[in-house]
């Protein structure tokens, strides 16, 4: 089957296309860089695959998930490039789309937001377009889906396309010649393509030259072209110098496309710019936004929400499945291990889906509305003191959801110990899967500051992280330059259907974990606290379990939680940090939250609770997040150090907590 | 004159990229914040925070320190 490629600028709606085209649900965003990886789907009417990638300005790349772009034409085979292009900004998209052409492939252009350049006062003649590139350009609204027929009929046909009718300036056609002249001709990609990302100094074509040829002529042929283009009156450097020439193409070609009328009076982007990203309020609304992100999730909604689920599981559930085994003749060790295995340890995990889903939802309203971006830029300042910058904030942002896709977030990042000690630093941001954790010890020990407690356990981590930022960027990971630029989309209204969908692919896989990693861990975890070295069903003290976890009870009793339940629910914690309230619930015995923690305050004082609570935010990332630095760092040195570290903070932390209460007399 | 000398509100042409570094040229003409294009201050953050400026319709988020290398005229 035939592969089409989706090549566009950054934050264009390529994904949104995808989507509609292929029926998928992945994963969309207002701001530049949602997509960071290739994604593979089927056309609606299963005769081509389609490709979507991550988006790009120009095919040199310059960040990590830039570099998927350049590389899938370098090493994929594909039939044809659809390459869609924001309307409103078609000058600055057409420069990826000349490069594209240069490529040589078939090409079909989807013009996507005519509704944003009207509103800028754009009249775009889609015909004459079409003519002066010669390639079919069909307009489409990519977030509702329409002209996605037309669009999908354009790609069946389309046709090799007439060359480029660009001709670069004396100096760079000739060194054009002289490279394709050195190329071999047995190499597969366009010649004059690969001449002119040579001469633009792209890296990833070096790369894959250096594979088959000698590279230093072409370098040499470079430099002498380089040199003479700064003799040259202007004085530009050779990539500018490219640009530039595109640049005067571009005009041409859109000087009888392109009508401008009256531009609108102030649209609402500009109106709601001037009051959140306003010198002295930019800051304390984002916070105030935060404040009642987090008031919704635990106090005003999600805990009402989680205690209804609570006394079903516990009640109703357990009831009809305990008569239910019973009806089936089921043994003793069955009926065990599914009410005291499986119905504590998955179900004490699954009451906290509301909250989960509400901080998703919230999370996922940030990254529709186009607020995102203003984000990073109010944080900016700050980010800067301690070595990093304000892109940096935005895979912490979705940290806070899960880890994983805050790992992978980061590679938006231009420079590379910025990204590096981002994501080091990013499982120090509370996920939601440490948020039951939470809840749990904070209904028994904080029940009036609910809310305010969990709030300060998710400062800390946001604290400790900039706090060690500002220490590694001083010390192991010195950055020679930071760079901080970022477009700003214009807000759009979050569509319901996009936010729901986007909550729930976030969601979704909690409630998966649930059913796979929660639900093998909570057997394992039973049959650990059933049998022992004296055989099975034994007392809970004299189990498995209580031995392995016993270990560690010694090291953790400076912190305050020097018991074996403890030790053994850290341990399974590393699993996935939800573990912990699985194992607690099966290691107590209990059949909901509430008796639990009435039976927790036997082995936990509030300082203590605390320390634990501290103690499980930091203290090393879960078995995803680490699997996922390993990928994303490609280092196993730097995967070692994001646990070790995280280890040793958290014992610190627990202890200056649990020691320094004690001192003012807490405990 | 340079682009942080420029009031909120105003416009102006830029005339000189030259003595900004390569990786940051790159992206900023990539973005189109190019010689001979117009530009627009369009706030600035506190502390010496980023300036957000308006290019061809397109906000951008550069920090200042980078802002003071664009010439304008």
């Amino acid at each position: 089957m035939s592969q089409i490629a989706l090549f566009g600028n950054p934050n264009t709606g390529k994904t949104s296309l995808f989507n509609n085209l292929t029926g998928s649900y992945e994963y969309v965003g207002n701001w530049s860089g949602v997509t960071v990886e290739k994604k593979v789907g089927i056309l609606r009417s299963r005769d081509a695959y389609v490709v979507d990638l991550p988006g790009v300005y120009s095919l040199h790349p310059l960040s990590r998930d830039e570099g998927v772009a350049t590389d899938f034409l370098l090493t994929e085979s594909f039939s044809t490039v659809l390459n869609i292009v924001d309307a409103s900004q078609l000058k600055r998209n057409l420069h990826l789309t000349i490069q594209l052409l240069e490529f040589g492939k078939p090409l079909v252009m989807a013009l996507n937001m005519i509704d944003v350049a009207e509103r800028r006062g754009m009249k775009i003649d889609v015909k004459q377009l079409s003519t002066k590139l010669g390639v079919p350009v069909v307009p489409v609204i990519a977030r509702t889906g329409k002209g996605m027929d037309e669009l999908a009929e354009t790609l069946r046909s389309a046709q090799q396309p007439k060359p480029l009718a660009l001709t670069y300036d004396d100096v760079i056609e000739t060194a054009i010649a002289k490279i394709s002249r050195y190329l071999p001709d047995d190499i597969e990609r366009s010649k004059r393509w690969l001449a002119l990302q040579c001469l633009e100094g792209n890296e990833r074509v070096y790369d894959y030259l250096r594979t088959k040829i000698e590279l230093e002529p072409i370098l040499a042929i470079r430099k002498q072209t380089e040199e003479s283009i700064r003799q040259l009156p202007h004085g530009r450097s050779l990539r500018e110098r490219l640009h530039h020439l595109r640049e005067t193409f571009i005009e041409a070609v859109l000087e009888d496309v392109v009508v401008w009328a009256e531009k609108q009076p102030l649209t609402w982007t500009e109106k709601i710019d001037a009051i959140v990203t306003n010198k002295y309020l930019g800051m304390p609304i984002f916070l105030f936004f935060m404040y009642v992100m987090f008031m919704l999730t635990f106090d005003w909604l999600g805990s009402p929400l989680a205690d209804l689920l609570d006394q079903f599981f516990s009640g109703p559930l357990t009831d009809t499945l305990s008569r239910l085994l019973t009806a089936m003749g089921a043994s003793k060790f069955l009926q065990e291990l599914v009410l005291n295995g499986i119905v504590s340890g998955v179900g004490g995990v699954l009451v906290f889906v509301p909250q989960i889903f509400i901080l998703f939802f919230f999370i996922s309203l940030l990254e529709d509305s186009g607020y995102m971006a203003r984000v990073a830029m109010v944080m900016d300042r700050l980010m800067e003191a301690i070595g990093l910058n304000g892109k940096s904030f935005i895979p912490m942002i979705i940290g806070f959801g899960c880890n994983v896709p805050g790992v992978m977030a980061a590679r938006t990042i231009e420079q590379p110990r910025e990204r590096l000690l981002t994501i080091l630093l990013l499982p120090l941001m509370s996920c939601s899967a440490r948020l039951p954790v939470y809840a749990l010890f904070v209904g028994a020990f904080f029940q009036a500051h609910q809310a305010e407690v969990v709030f300060s356990l998710y400062v800390l981590g946001i604290v400790v992280a900039l706090l060690l930022a500002k220490l590694f960027s001083s010390t192991i990971l010195k950055n020679e330059h930071s760079v901080f630029v970022i477009e700003l989309p214009p807000y759009r209204m979050p569509q319901a259907l996009t936010l729901w969908r986007s909550t729930w692919d976030k969601g979704k896989g909690f409630v998966r974990k649930a059913g796979t990693f929660i639900f093998g861990g909570s057997v394992a975890i039973w049959l650990l606290s059933y049998a022992g070295p004296k055989g099975f069903n034994v007392s809970m003290d004299d189990s498995f379990l209580a031995a392995i976890g016993g270990v560690l009870a010694p090291v953790l009793a400076p912190l305050g939680f020097g018991t074996w339940q403890a030790g053994a629910a850290l341990l399974t914690g590393f699993l996935a940090k939800e573990v912990v309230v699985s194992t607690m619930n099966i290691i107590y015995h209990v059949k909901d939250t509430e008796t639990l923690q009435g039976l927790m305050a036997h082995y936990f004082t509030p300082l203590s609770a605390f320390s634990f609570m501290a103690f499980v935010l930091l203290y090393v990332p879960c078995l995803a997040t680490v699997a996922t630095i390993r990928k994303e760092t490609g280092s196993t040195k730097w995967t070692f150090f994001a646990i070790g570290y995280a280890l040793v903070i958290a014992y610190i932390i627990s202890l200056l907590i649990y020691e320094g209460g004690k001192w003012l007399g807490l405990s | 004159m340079v682009l942080t000398d420029l009031q909120p509100g105003k416009r102006a042409t830029i005339t000189n990229l030259s003595i900004m570094s390569e990786l940051l040229k790159q992206r900023l003409i990539d973005m189109g914040i190019h010689e001979g294009e117009e530009v627009c201050v369009k706030c600035t953050m506190p502390f010496g925070g980023p300036v957000m400026v308006e290019v061809a319709g397109q906000c951008i988020c550069l920090r200042r320190k980078e802002a003071a290398c664009i010439g304008v005229e």
